[in-house]
């Protein structure tokens, strides 16, 4: 960040969007900044929110889990709170981001913010339906996560500051799986695939899938959970799991680049999304598919 | 920018360029252990303590650790752990550059400081996720990271 000119630290989020607003010139919050320091930084001067009170994770007494946008996420992969929430599938995530000493610095509402395709915590949030929380000195707002993201690198922001996130107490029991394929541990994914099944006598309440890597954004795949909601577990078979994964991959538009073709994108996508499918019927009991048949839609 | 840190169990006032590193400040005032290598979080050459997590000071601010407490090796020189750490890591071979080493030791510390049981191999290995080894390579840091872990281990 050779080209910043000042570096503001707040001491709460009412001064931090002061501090923003303030100029002169362009600023841009700063967190972790594990990814800002990786270029040029293309603003006049950042203001600092790790000292804005907004680190932390906790759970109300209505089994809310709140996480504030400058949590670490070692902290989120150690968090107790987080480990117990729809089978501690988004600690368990947050543990495989870059490496150990990236984690201790790198937060998770910097890694929503940067609003990149593959941001890793994207579709595993997307799946447990997070709520972000957003505020500049006239208003606060709350927008599901699946709002928050407009395109790479841009979200609705615009100046704003995302506060934290909640993942709400009807999601805390939901079925939920979560995978990232990369070509090593450390590098940005090629693909990744989320889902996260609510099961109530033996009825699909809630069908969640989602992908990242695989879009211009986070991807919500709305006709594939369709295809799921309302089912009878009993009813569901490896050919609609296959077919459901058919239609999941078919919403993505991944692109050529120097890590894949768009074209093995999209086919892991759709074999990654079976297997979490059959994962997460696997834990309601139910033996629908085995998980290493690549059989039906194939 | 001014910035008040503790470095190295002292209190110190710098004088930092505000878009500055961690990295680069550390440098700036002699804590030569800390090595500039990859500059984008991936080889772990930088790696120090900031309030006793490892972290990467390349991709850290300089202005991020006003009122923080950081530590580099040169601050655990006397620290009897870091000592056993660096006489296992000379006995078994696992120095042969040394560029690595300070950044690994950092990362080995932190991990034996971890509360809980010492670590096993596995958890040793996910402490080195962060430090790239060029020319001794892996084995022989987990192995004397593991002589290490059984003594702290047998001493609780």
């Amino acid at each position: 960040m050779r080209d910043l000119k000042e570096y503001r630290i707040a001491t709460s989020p009412a001064e931090a969007v002061a501090l923003l607003r303030a100029g002169p010139g362009k600023g841009r919050f700063i967190a972790g900044g594990t990814d800002m320091f990786l270029g040029r930084a293309a603003c006049d001067f950042v203001v600092d929110i790790n000292q804005a009170g907004l680190a932390g994770i906790e759970r109300t007494d209505q089994g809310d889990v709140l996480i504030g946008a400058a949590t670490p996420l070692q902290l989120c992969h150690r968090s107790e709170e987080l480990g117990a929430f729809a089978g501690g599938e988004l600690a368990r995530m947050a543990g495989q981001c870059g490496n150990r000493p990236v984690r201790s610095t790198a937060t998770i509402g910097g890694n929503l913010c940067n609003a990149l395709p593959s941001a890793d915590l994207a579709p595993v949030l997307l799946v447990l339906d997070a709520v972000c929380f957003v505020m500049d000195e006239e208003s606060q707002e709350s927008l599901p996560l699946a709002d928050f993201f407009v395109g790479p690198r841009l979200t609705v922001l615009e100046g704003r500051l995302l506060t934290g996130l909640i993942l709400p107490a009807e999601a805390a029991s939901r079925h939920c799986h979560a995978i990232k394929l990369t070509r090593t541990a450390e590098d940005i994914s090629l693909v990744q695939a989320a889902v996260g099944l609510d099961v109530a006598e033996g009825i699909v309440t809630t069908a969640r899938i989602a992908l990242g890597s695989v879009a211009p954004k986070p991807l919500r795949c709305h006709l594939a959970e369709d295809q799921l909601a309302g089912l009878k577990v009993a009813d569901i078979t490896q050919d609609l799991l296959a077919d459901v994964a058919l239609i999941a991959a078919g919403e993505s538009d991944p692109i050529d680049d120097h890590r894949a073709s768009a074209e093995y994108r999209q086919e892991m996508a759709r074999v990654l999304t079976r297997r979490l499918l059959c994962r997460a019927l696997a834990d309601t009991g139910t033996e629908a598919c085995n998980e290493g048949d690549e059989g039906g839609a194939a | 920018m001014i910035i008040e840190l503790m470095l190295n169990w002292r209190d110190m006032t710098l004088d930092v360029d505000p878009g500055a590193n961690l990295l680069q400040a550390l440098r700036d005032v002699g804590c030569f252990s800390v090595k500039t290598g990859c500059e984008s979080g991936d080889c772990g050459s930088c790696t120090v303590l900031l309030n006793g997590e490892p972290v990467n000071a390349c991709v850290v601010a300089a202005g991020r650790v006003q009122g923080m407490a950081v530590t580099t090796l040169e601050g655990l020189l006397d620290d009897p752990l870091m000592q056993e750490l660096q006489t296992a890591l000379v006995d078994s071979g696992a120095v042969q550059c040394g560029y690595c080493s300070p950044g690994m030791l950092i990362s080995l510390y932190a991990r034996m400081k971890e509360e809980g049981t010492p670590p096993d191999e596995h958890e040793i290995r996910h402490a080195l996720t962060g430090n790239l080894c060029r020319c001794t390579g892996y084995v022989k840091p987990v192995e004397a990271a593991l002589d290490v872990a059984g003594r702290l281990g047998g001493r609780s």
